[in-house]
């Protein structure tokens, strides 16, 4: 569960979320909606597959990613994007890079 | 592999029928009102219903033959999952605070209306809702 909330509370990964609750979209699709670099999104992506969020089918060079949301998870998703918890970080953070500051006073 | 798809199921039958045994020997030797033993077990079988709709959305199965057909899955499993989930709290809710008379239809009623919703909603998006020219099944 702490995975969950951990992949929640990012708003870029919770946008990616909401854009996968209308369809599923290859890689390249969803990293079109969003000013960041390939590299960071796919740790995104990694995040949320790790939180087990979405699925992730590899076909060729093209990756699409499926929702993968329990009722009680999506629940938690709208409630994140009523509320906005940990919406005082940047839209696109870099997570590999905001793990490595590590946490702050 | 069969242990890990059926070992939750098996082991919520046996809790459950262990509740019930335990509610009926509760019930005989006067410890509760049988009424108590009803509400709890149909309480149960809400929560039972609200467990299980609740991954509902979570089982994402195999490729389908196109994107349309998938969007179509993804939608009719998450209405289903959203209303068997209420369905099985309000059901629990009826049968734990409403009178008996009523939490018995009401809580029928209620159930049956979220399993015609879902059902309803998945027919609807695998036949009505594709678009007419796009040979793209399920």
């Amino acid at each position: 569960m702490n995975r969950v909330f951990k992949a929640l509370a990012d708003p870029t990964r919770r946008k990616v979320l909401e854009l996968l609750r209308v369809r599923p979209m290859t890689a390249g699709e969803l990293c079109e909606h969003f000013p960041v670099s390939k590299p960071t999104m796919s740790a995104h992506f990694n995040v949320l597959r790790e939180a087990d969020l979405v699925d992730a089918r590899k076909q060729g060079t093209t990756i699409t990613y499926r929702i993968k949301l329990s009722v009680l998870e999506d629940a938690l998703l709208g409630f994140a994007q009523t509320f906005g918890f940990g919406s005082d970080a940047q839209p696109a953070t870099d997570p590999a890079s905001a793990a490595s500051k590590g946490p702050t006073p | 592999m069969i242990v890990k798809r059926f070992g939750g199921a098996i082991a919520l039958a046996v809790t459950f029928l262990a509740a019930v045994a335990a509610l009926r020997y509760a019930s005989v030797h006067g410890f509760i009102g049988e009424d108590v033993a009803t509400r709890v077990v149909q309480v149960i079988v809400g929560l039972g219903l609200a467990a299980y709709a609740n991954v509902m959305p979570k089982n994402v199965r195999g490729p389908r033959r196109s994107a349309e057909a998938e969007t179509r899955a993804q939608a009719a499993q998450r209405v289903g999952g959203w209303s068997m989930t209420l369905a099985g709290l309000a059901h629990a809710g009826l049968w734990a605070f409403a009178p008996l008379p009523f939490a018995s239809p009401a809580s029928m009623a209620v159930v049956a209306s979220a399993l015609v919703l879902t059902l309803g909603y998945a027919v609807w998006c695998f036949t009505l809702r594709r678009r007419p020219g796009r040979p793209d099944g399920a």
